[in-house]
């Protein structure tokens, strides 16, 4: 079965029999766990509200159920029709992204990152990041010589810099530096120039700092940064999150307390813990060896991520792969990073196992794509 | 396939990803593996809560078990700052309308460091009922606003005893510190005076302790477990509530009859504004009643003492209401003192049982160039009167005469003025130190105090730079002279006793020779339910038999003075008195306290030819002994034989 104008293949090299069952199975194992975690998370503090114990966890596998109906959709369509349509696949998003500092769109704790549609919430800026992907791999797999010159740097920066500015306005520093991850793990993998990098790197740190003396950045992100820097001289709600996510963690031990058992994670110590801190359930009730084995999955995540971008047929499966090993490996970083206490305190959820529908479509779009470019490796 | 360089590049991001799993590997090993034990108590601190049940503290009772200090529930109100949010200050506004005290005093409350953040703080006690509807009706207006039963003090005798029973207060920083002290919290009450603090380890019981699991909100979840409360011990006090009651009306009557009364000496009326009184059972030492004037209510320290409260107790007109008179005021005991010398005398063989000593106006020390004339306190000449008579009239130049006597037994350099005598070389003070004089009786209150027996070497550390400075050739700034055994001998001079010291040496001698240290705490009881208690301390008397003197020699003392109502200073106070159905010994004394007048003193032993009680009466400023102390006493002993109140009977002007 397969949709691309017809053409019908051999039998060894029908997409299907060449799915990637590893990317799939952890793909489906992460998401599982998330729903798990969610639950532990949620269903004391859902219970003494009078609520369904399942109440996060009822939306989030409907997110996994669309997720699951979108892998199947995003793999059929053979990927190369995505970067014919980059244009859209791009900027969809990004008008969304305009949209959503428009009365249409819902804000929390003063950013404005979200529309309301019904009992979803739509958070465009996921959207934005697979967007981008598809945007660079397209406009990098055009380019002809050996290496990137200085005009496809810019112009790939300028793709990039766009949806960065509109999420970096919301703000979401968050996602900004994700979109930033992908734009350079992209580069990297297209041969980008090492001075051209740098002297990326130079601006983005002068706008940066100048973002910084503007004001641009709400007092609450700064706080966070600085009490990372600084935990002796932050404010204490800042140092709350990170102190009681680091003894979820620790607390856990080898071998963790045990599923619905942790007291940091019952008794609602961690902030935010189905969403950016679900880690902290994994650390407290499965300990370090839980830690590790979710660690591991998202190791074998990846490696099939960086395998398909070597397995791919053309660059931009190349691109279109490397670029999504770039995003989920960033994320996950900055994530279990802010968790354990090594990076600063940025609103990003662990790819497939934090609550959030708008997140697990889109990197469940991603999962679609790298089937698809894996799948596709031969046609 | 991607081969070549982008294979190479790929590879590079591919080692980036590994090194980013690294570092989070490492880092779990140290929070999950090395600093397990630390996390895992901190989670268990933030999820435990013990909640302090605070035991009921035991209660004073006197002798016949009627309490004195009993614990009575108040609603009393907390805030706890971390639930106060981001409106405290509207909270604490609508909070001040409803309880009537000020933002500030609420806000200040607030403050207090003894509690820790999530502690509630205590701002208000004794809340109406309605405020309490009020507050439980609206909670969503009192965010972190409680209303808890909190047992409290409670006085229902009011003002009645209040230095006796003292009062319970915060911690202070000083005594967390302090062994006594171990186990204790920065925000437990303990006893600050008085008997709480002296019983504080007694009445204190012991708190009990709710284990609870709380949520992040600190919200309790389940209960883990509880050590109930143990109530602390009740403590029986010697002190009659009867007796207690009527002294302290004889005492403050008294001074107020003694303030319409014109002094003599100064030509104004007598101020008789502060005074003490003391009531012993003479034979074991137990005090039936202690009452001191001015006072206080002790209920003014519930919930603190308010700086409108302590700027009121240390007003100079308020004469200082906080400080125990009885025991730890220090006067000059004027002729009260005269038996303690004469006994001494005796003892000494400078006088005797069966001598007779004249009583010219005046005294002047043999020899004594200077030629300082020191006066009787009557002019007539009484001629040659036995120690007895001497006694009951008071005679000033008979004791002067012995305290020259005592200065003859120093040794003769120590006369000489070239040297200072060893304690021990001075003969009177070693005997009037037998009888409790310069030493704090070992009463079970704080702070007692232990009067001035002054000798040679106190004179001498006291005044060595006076004498320096003011006249290198008056030895007699420094050294002890003549003069001061002459003064001594009359209970003048730099001696100081405190009305609880005179009482004491007082029932040595109404006891016949013993000298019991004086007691409030009878014994300590613990209730065991049901009306039940066990007595798991029994507080005995203490008493020492004062060596050297005969029996004969205080029944001769005790017959002397039972002369001083009949026919001496003491007669016309004790005008129509019963004295054949309850004979009444007695002396009167006048302290000189320049530049006040004249301090009133009385002790008196009833009944006098078997004493049972000995009373100490003192006004401060209050003229003569027999025109305030004595009829004060009076009536006290009318109160206590249930004889007919004859009012307030003034007597004249006698030593």
């Amino acid at each position: 079965m397969d949709l691309v104008a017809g053409r019908t293949f051999p039998a060894e090299r029908r997409p299907l029999r060449h799915l990637d069952p590893v990317l799939l199975l952890v793909a489906v194992a992460l998401s599982v766990a998330g729903l798990f975690l969610v639950y532990s998370a949620t269903h004391q503090s859902l219970r003494a509200l009078g609520l369904d114990r399942l109440t996060f966890v009822k939306k989030q596998a409907t997110a996994l159920a669309l997720g699951a109906a979108a892998v199947v959709v995003v793999a059929s369509i053979d990927y190369r029709f995505a970067k014919v349509y980059a244009g859209l696949v791009y900027g969809a998003p990004v008008l969304l992204l305009v949209l959503v500092h428009t009365p249409l769109g819902a804000s929390s704790a003063g950013a404005q990152r979200w529309f309301q549609l019904g009992g979803f919430q739509l958070t465009p800026s996921e959207f934005m990041k697979v967007g981008l992907i598809v945007m660079l791999a397209a406009m990098l797999s055009e380019v002809r010589s050996e290496e990137p010159s200085l005009q496809d740097v810019l112009r790939a920066t300028a793709a990039a810099a766009l949806p960065m500015l509109l999420v970096f306005l919301q703000p979401d520093v968050g996602t900004t530096i994700v979109l930033a991850a992908i734009l350079v793990g992209m580069l990297v993998v297209a041969g980008a120039r090492v001075r051209h990098l740098l002297a990326l790197g130079l601006a983005a740190l002068v706008l940066l700092f100048g973002a910084f003396q503007l004001g641009v950045v709400k007092e609450y992100q700064l706080e966070r940064i600085t009490a990372f820097l600084d935990p002796e001289d932050a404010p204490a709600a800042a140092l709350y999150n990170r102190e009681q996510a680091e003894i979820a963690v620790g607390s856990g031990g080898l071998t963790g307390r045990g599923y619905l058992h942790g007291t940091q994670t019952n008794l609602d110590f961690v902030p935010e813990q189905h969403t950016d801190f679900i880690f902290t359930v994994v650390g407290e009730e499965f300990g370090f060896v839980g830690s590790l084995g979710l660690l591991a999955l998202f190791a074998l995540l990846l490696w099939r991520a960086v395998r398909i971008a070597f397995l791919a047929k053309d660059a931009f499966g190349t691109y279109v792969a490397a670029g999504i090993a770039a995003m989920l490996s960033l994320q996950m970083f900055v994530n279990v990073g802010m968790v354990v206490g090594i990076m600063p305190i940025t609103g990003i959820p662990l790819p497939f196992v934090s609550y959030g529908g708008s997140s697990m479509l889109a990197n469940s779009v991603a999962v679609g794509l790298l089937l698809n470019i894996h799948m596709r490796r031969l046609t | 396939m991607t081969e070549g360089r982008a294979g190479f590049r790929l590879k590079v991001l591919a080692v980036l990803v590994a090194g980013m799993f690294a570092a989070l590997s490492t880092r779990l090993w140290y929070l999950q593996v090395l600093a397990a034990e630390r996390f895992r108590r901190e989670a268990e601190n933030n999820s435990v809560r013990l909640i302090e049940v605070p035991a009921p503290r035991g209660r004073i009772l006197d002798r016949n078990r009627v309490p004195l200090v009993e614990n009575r529930l108040s609603l009393v109100v907390t805030v706890n700052r971390q639930e106060l949010g981001d409106d405290a200050e509207s909270v604490l506004l609508r909070l001040s309308e409803l309880l009537g005290i000020r933002v500030r005093v609420l806000a200040e409350r607030l403050q207090d460091p003894r509690y820790y953040p999530y502690q509630p703080v205590p701002v208000a006690q004794d809340i109406s009922k309605d405020a309490w509807f009020t507050i439980a009706e609206h909670p969503e207006e009192f965010p972190g606003v409680d209303v808890v039963e909190t047992p409290v003090r409670r006085y229902p005798r009011g003002r009645l005893a209040a230095h006796v029973l003292g009062h319970v207060g915060p911690i202070t920083a000083e005594q967390l510190d302090q062994e006594r002290f171990r186990g204790y919290d920065r925000n437990d009450l303990v006893g600050q005076a008085g008997v709480e603090a002296v019983y504080e380890r007694w009445l204190q019981g012991r708190e009990g302790i709710v284990k609870y699991l709380v949520n992040a909100a600190g919200e309790p979840i389940r209960r883990l477990g509880e050590r109930p409360p143990v109530p602390g011990d009740d403590v029986v006090l010697s002190l009659d509530l009867g007796v207690q009651r009527l002294v302290e009306q004889a005492l403050s009557s008294g001074m107020e009859h003694a303030r319409a009364i014109l002094d003599p000496d100064t030509g104004r009326y007598l101020q008789a504004d502060a005074g003490a009184a003391v009531v012993l059972d003479a034979d074991t030492g137990e005090v039936v009643a202690l009452a001191s004037r001015p006072t206080f209510s002790p209920s003014i320290y519930q919930g603190g003492l308010t700086t409108e409260e302590a700027a009121r107790l240390e007003r100079p007109a308020a004469h200082q209401p906080l400080f125990n008179r009885a025991t730890q005021g220090a006067y000059p005991p004027g002729s009260t003192f005269k038996p303690f010398v004469a006994l001494a005398a005796v003892r000494q063989g400078i006088a005797s049982l069966s001598g007779s000593y004249p009583c010219p106006p005046t005294f002047t020390v043999p020899g004594d160039e200077s030629g300082t004339v020191f006066h009787n306190w009557s002019s007539s000449d009484y001629g040659y009167l036995s120690l007895a008579s001497a006694l009951v009239v008071s005679c000033d130049t008979v004791f002067y005469r012995f305290g020259y006597g005592f200065w003859q037994l120093l040794p003769p350099a120590v006369q000489g003025l070239t040297q200072v005598a060893r304690p021990d070389q001075e003969v009177l003070q070693r005997e009037l130190r037998r009888f409790g004089f310069g030493v704090a009786p070992r009463l079970d209150l704080p702070s007692v105090g232990s009067g001035l027996l002054p000798g040679g070497r106190w004179k001498f550390e006291t005044f060595r730079d006076d004498w320096q400075r003011v006249d290198p050739f008056n030895r007699c700034i420094a050294y002890w002279c003549p003069g001061d055994y002459v003064n001594m001998s009359i209970g003048q001079g730099y001696t100081l006793v405190t009305p609880l010291q005179l009482a004491t040496a007082y029932a040595a001698i109404a006891n016949g020779g013993r000298l019991c240290q004086p007691h409030l705490g009878l014994r300590i009881e613990r209730p065991l339910g049901g009306g039940r208690v066990e007595v798991v301390k029994r507080i005995r008397p203490r008493c020492r038999r004062i060596r050297g003197y005969t029996p004969e020699q205080f029944a001769y003392v005790r017959q002397a003075l039972a002369q001083v109502p009949v026919s001496g200073t003491a007669a016309s106070a004790f005008a129509g008195f019963p004295l054949d159905q309850v004979p009444v010994a007695g002396k009167t004394g006048t302290a000189e306290v320049p530049p006040h007048q004249d301090y009133s003193w009385f002790a008196a032993m009833v009944p006098a030819d078997d004493p049972r009680y000995v009373i100490v009466v003192l006004v401060e400023q209050g003229g003569h002994g027999s025109t305030t102390a004595a009829p004060i006493v009076r009536s006290i002993i009318e109160g206590l034989y249930g004889l007919p109140s004859s009012g307030f009977v003034s007597g004249g002007v006698t030593d």
